[in-house]
């Protein structure tokens, strides 16, 4: 157990985690140049593309040192999003060390302050690196400075290096042999392993990814889940090299894979502790069920697509445990399904994974937080469909749960930020310097107007220089009012929102005017209004189309002619129908492109 | 096999109007006499098309009208038109009376001109006018002024022509309805005898186009332009003019021979670069270069470009597109059965209710047309047919 160690890497995207990963894989041997696939650790095209990864992974390298001795070093990839928090905080719970990487150009970013922070709380070794000292731009000593101030050490113990030129690379492995304390635990005792990470695997079901913390786990060792309570015996057991390699059993100290059998990683989740039935100890702390945080209806454009739609939901839960999705209709877009996220990353990736991967035309509604209604019954109810608000006497009070935000930004953009803050009703904490030029400032904000527009907005307004990290706060109590949407009299159910009543009449006349740009004309005048109650506190009208004509045909061109036809009745399909008004699909999506 | 409509197209122009994206092509004048030639070559070998149903050995197959489209027909001399029309004469069985079109420039004809095209066997003349408004005309692009179109028609007159045509555009950017309405007060003094009006599309690769995309011009209001339809249908109307089709008028009987074809679906025969045939079950065109289509004419290579087979479900949806643009005749029962073998309630019965629920189909009791309101919102019923 002295010869293992531990590790994860802290940065914050683009920052050169992967590459420096690809780069230790190289310098043990584990994987050879020629066998490297550019930043091997993040595996699905949407994580290359956004430059994040999403799925942590576990791979074991063997490392012989300057002191002549091998080591087994266990990289645990940890998920680059805001939203993936928990999952980052049960991935660096599996290890003794973190490499904290930091661009030389760049500085400290809000994201990284925050897992360093739970780093920090999981008592674990840290490393400071500074990574890309080659570029033209890089401030190697202001860097060093801001993280030694940070970490309290001395400035000169700071690594530098340069993953992509291959600088420094050696050091760091020394680092970690010298630094990370190999893991502690008795491989005697009954078994404690917490499940960081799994995914699902066609023939072998869910396969965990599990850190064991005392014991040993073998193919006879007959396996349950402390928190759901299931068992079994494993299929298979093995480590990531980085391909999943059989070893038959690990113990305590070792990173590895235990391949479950389960269909439906429900029933293995992430933070789980798994205990030998025969001699169970007490499960590990730290586990939370997933928890969705924010909702939307997804719906297939055509009806017909509703069964295909379920099946890809359902073959993304398997990978995907905080995915959680129950049936819904809407009135304008029929059947489809009311899907919980953990943010809106984690939604704009299974949209682009259901349009993608599984090739659907969906209609996604705006999304919502999960709001607390207090009925006079005194009972408390879950709303994450704006349109199921409850009224009237029987609603008592209104809750909505806050976010603590940490904005990290160079200080020029500090007024504009208090400004987008303020206007999102958002309470000032804090704010303070991190250095000369850059500051933190904390905040408590509601999520629902985090949840539209926000990140683009701080992004936009500090020229893309800002960072944001948020958690969950609290429940608190608002005046909250729903807001109804009436197209040509009708109520459009799935475009109803939950709004503070000082904003109420702003954004109804915001989200009129747009769903008047977005809706086209019709046979008829179609009427938009929004309403509180019985009370109408915006209005639009679409006027009545008058020209939808083909003036001339050239030359006999009756072809193009049809062309054209078709494909106005090809685009006239994929309308949504409320009543007999023809509803675009961008118009659901209308409450999240308003003017500020 | 129902007699042809001949269209003969004349891809040349002496300046390009900003809204034209129509095939045609400035400074080619080296070409006229070499593309007058392969025109007729084309002609003449189609005789011989596959695509036709043979008459039989030695019987030339039926021709109703002759059609010269532009680009400017009239940029050519009358003997060149001539000997295109002779080379109709001498390849399809065409009747001494049948309807020869010629578009115009009315800035560029005088009375001499249209002697001698009125010698060469044209019988009708159809002015590009488009707007009396001098403001409108450049804009447009057109190198005319109004006068010129006054000239032109007085000219045709006096020239013993009988059958006039001209083509007025609206819903120009930054028209009013009154500029519209001193326009056509301009017009039909003139006492055409057919008249088109074309609402403006904003085509793309047309300088109309990249200036509406830059803001330079607004793009145009389509109720001004609704406006504009509704004052012309009164106008047009109160001056005895018959609505026969969405762009069309006409006093009664001056219905163009041509254009009907097309609206019948009926087949008809384009020559030239870019032009358009119809078999009915079939239709192909040509390349639209007319120097390659002349190198390819010489070397007796076929100058198709493309085609597309018309399955008879296509062609239902086709009859229906074309023939309900035709509002007093529409689409009678009848000859839709008599030419797809369904009747046509069978196979539309569904779409034909839904229009009329809409208030955009009229269904009569021999034939289905547009209702007045349907006019102008023609592609929201046709489109439920293709």
């Amino acid at each position: 157990m002295n010869q293992i160690r531990n590790f994860c890497i802290i940065a914050h995207v683009d920052h050169g985690k992967s590459t420096l990963a690809d780069r230790l894989l190289e310098a043990t041997g584990t994987v050879t140049v020629r066998e490297m696939q550019a930043q091997l650790l993040d595996s699905m095209d949407i994580e290359r593309e956004k430059g994040v990864t999403i799925k942590a992974s576990a791979v074991r390298m063997l490392y012989k040192a300057n002191d002549g001795q091998t080591y087994e070093m266990n990289l645990i990839d940890t998920p680059g999003h805001v939203d993936f928090g928990y999952e980052v905080s049960r991935a660096l719970a599996a290890c003794e060390g973190a490499l904290l990487v930091v661009d030389a150009s760049q500085g400290i970013e809000a994201q990284t302050l925050a897992n360093l922070y739970l780093a920090l709380d999981a008592n674990l070794h840290i490393i400071p690196v500074i990574n890309k000292i080659d570029l033209p731009h890089a401030q190697p000593d202001v860097v060093a400075k801001e993280i030694a101030d940070l970490l309290g050490d001395d400035p000169d113990s700071v690594l530098r290096i340069s993953a992509k030129e291959g600088i420094g690379i050696q050091d760091v492995l020394e680092r970690i042999v010298k630094e990370v304390p190999a893991p502690k635990g008795d491989p005697d005792a009954p078994l404690q392993a917490l499940i960081f990470d799994s995914h699902y695997d066609a023939y072998k079901g869910v396969v965990a990814y599990a850190r064991l913390f005392n014991g040993r786990l073998t193919m006879k060792t007959r396996l349950r889940l402390a928190a759901t309570g299931a068992t079994f015996e494993p299929i298979e057991i093995g480590t990531f090299t980085p391909r999943m390699t059989i070893t038959g059993e690990l113990a305590a100290g070792e990173v590895g894979y235990i391949a479950t059998g389960f269909k439906s990683v429900r029933e293995c989740r992430v933070g789980d502790t798994l205990l030998d039935h025969n001699r169970p100890a007490e499960p590990l702390h730290g586990y939370k069920p997933a928890k969705p945080m924010v909702f939307a209806g997804i719906y297939p454009t055509v009806t017909e697509d509703y069964p295909a739609l379920r099946d890809a939901l359902e073959k993304l839960q398997l990978n995907d445990a905080s995915l959680s999705f129950v049936p819904e209709t809407s009135t304008a877009l029929g059947f489809g399904f009311r899907v919980g996220f953990l943010g809106m990353f984690h939604m704009e990736i299974v949209k682009e994974r259901l349009e993608r991967e599984y090739d659907m035309d969906i209609v996604v509604t705006a999304p919502s937080v999960e709001y607390e209604a207090v009925l006079s019954n005194g009972e408390v109810i879950k709303v994450d469909r704006p349109s199921d608000m409850p009224s009237g006497d029987r609603l008592v009070e209104m809750r909505e749960p806050w976010m603590k935000i940490q904005i990290f930004t160079p200080k020029e953009y500090v007024g504009p930020i208090m400004d987008l803050v303020t206007k999102r009703r958002g309470e000032t904490l804090g704010m303070e310097y991190l250095d000369e030029q850059r500051l933190v400032m904390t905040y408590r904000l509601p999520l629902s107007e985090m949840i539209v527009d926000f990140y683009d907005r701080l992004k936009s307004v500090t020229r893309g220089y800002a960072s944001l990290d948020y958690s969950f706060d609290s429940y608190r109590a608002g005046d909250l009012v729903k807001m109804d949407v009436l197209i040509n009299g009708d109520p459009l159910d799935s475009m109803a929102l939950i709004t503070h009543r000082d904003e109420a009449q702003h954004k109804g006349i915001a989200l009129t005017r747009k769903l008047k740009e977005v809706i086209p004309r019709q046979m008829f005048e179609v009427p938009i209004q929004a309403a509180i109650g019985s009370k109408i506190i915006a209005r639009t009208t679409v006027s009545a189309m008058r020209k939808d004509v083909l003036a001339k045909c050239y030359g006999g061109d009756i072809t193009r002619k049809r062309k054209l036809l078709e494909k106005q009745k090809e685009g006239k399909k994929r309308m949504k129908m409320l009543g007999s008004v023809e509803i675009p699909q961008e118009a659901f999506m209308a409450m999240l492109k308003l003017e500020e | 096999m129902l007699p042809l409509g001949l269209y003969l197209h004349i891809p040349f122009c002496r300046s390009r109007c900003s809204y034209c994206d129509f095939n045609t092509y400035v400074g080619m004048e080296n070409l006229h006499e070499s593309y007058v030639r392969a025109l007729c070559c084309e002609i003449r070998a189609a005789g011989q098309s596959p695509h036709l149903v043979h008459t039989g050995a030695g019987v030339p197959p039926r021709a109703a009208t002759i059609f010269f489209g532009g680009g400017t027909p009239s940029i050519l001399q009358p003997a060149q038109l001539g000997e295109a029309i002779h080379a109709c004469r001498e390849t399809f069985d065409l009747p001494d009376d049948a309807e020869i079109t010629v578009e115009c420039n009315p800035g560029t004809i005088d009375l001499a001109y249209l002697r001698a095209l009125q010698a060469e066997g044209v019988n009708r003349l159809s002015f590009g006018a488009q707007s009396a408004d001098p403001g409108e005309l450049r804009m447009l692009g057109r190198e005319h002024g109004f006068v010129d179109v006054i000239a032109a028609v007085k000219a045709a007159r006096t020239a013993g022509f009988d059958n006039v045509s001209f083509d007025l555009i609206f819903g120009l950017p930054h028209q009013s309805l009154d500029s519209w309405r001193r326009t056509l007060n301009a017009a039909l003094p003139l006492q055409p005898d057919h008249i088109s009006l074309y609402a403006l599309t904003v085509e793309h690769g047309t300088p109309l186009h990249d200036w509406v995309r830059r803001g330079e011009v607004p793009y145009p209001d389509p109720d001004a332009a609704a406006d504009m339809y509704d004052l012309a249908e009164e106008m047009l109307g109160q001056a005895g003019y018959v609505h026969y089709e969405i762009s069309n008028w006409c006093r009664p009987g001056r219905e163009c021979a041509h254009n009907l074809i097309y609206w019948r679906n009926e087949p008809y025969l384009g020559f030239g670069p870019g032009a358009h045939s119809s078999s009915i079950r079939r239709r192909w065109w040509n390349i639209r270069r007319p120097a390659d289509y002349i190198a390819r004419i010489e070397r007796s290579a076929s100058v198709e470009m493309g085609s597309e087979d018309i399955d008879e479900r296509t062609s239902r949806g086709e009859t229906m597109m074309m023939g309900l643009r035709l509002l007093q005749e529409g689409v009678s029962y009848a000859r839709f059965a008599q030419r797809h073998g369904v009747d046509i309630r069978e196979v539309f019965g569904e779409q034909l209710r839904a229009g009329q629920a809409k208030g955009l189909l009229e269904l009569l009791p021999d034939r289905a047309r547009l209702t007045p309101r349907g006019r102008f919102l023609s592609n929201q019923v046709m489109m439920s047919f293709v």
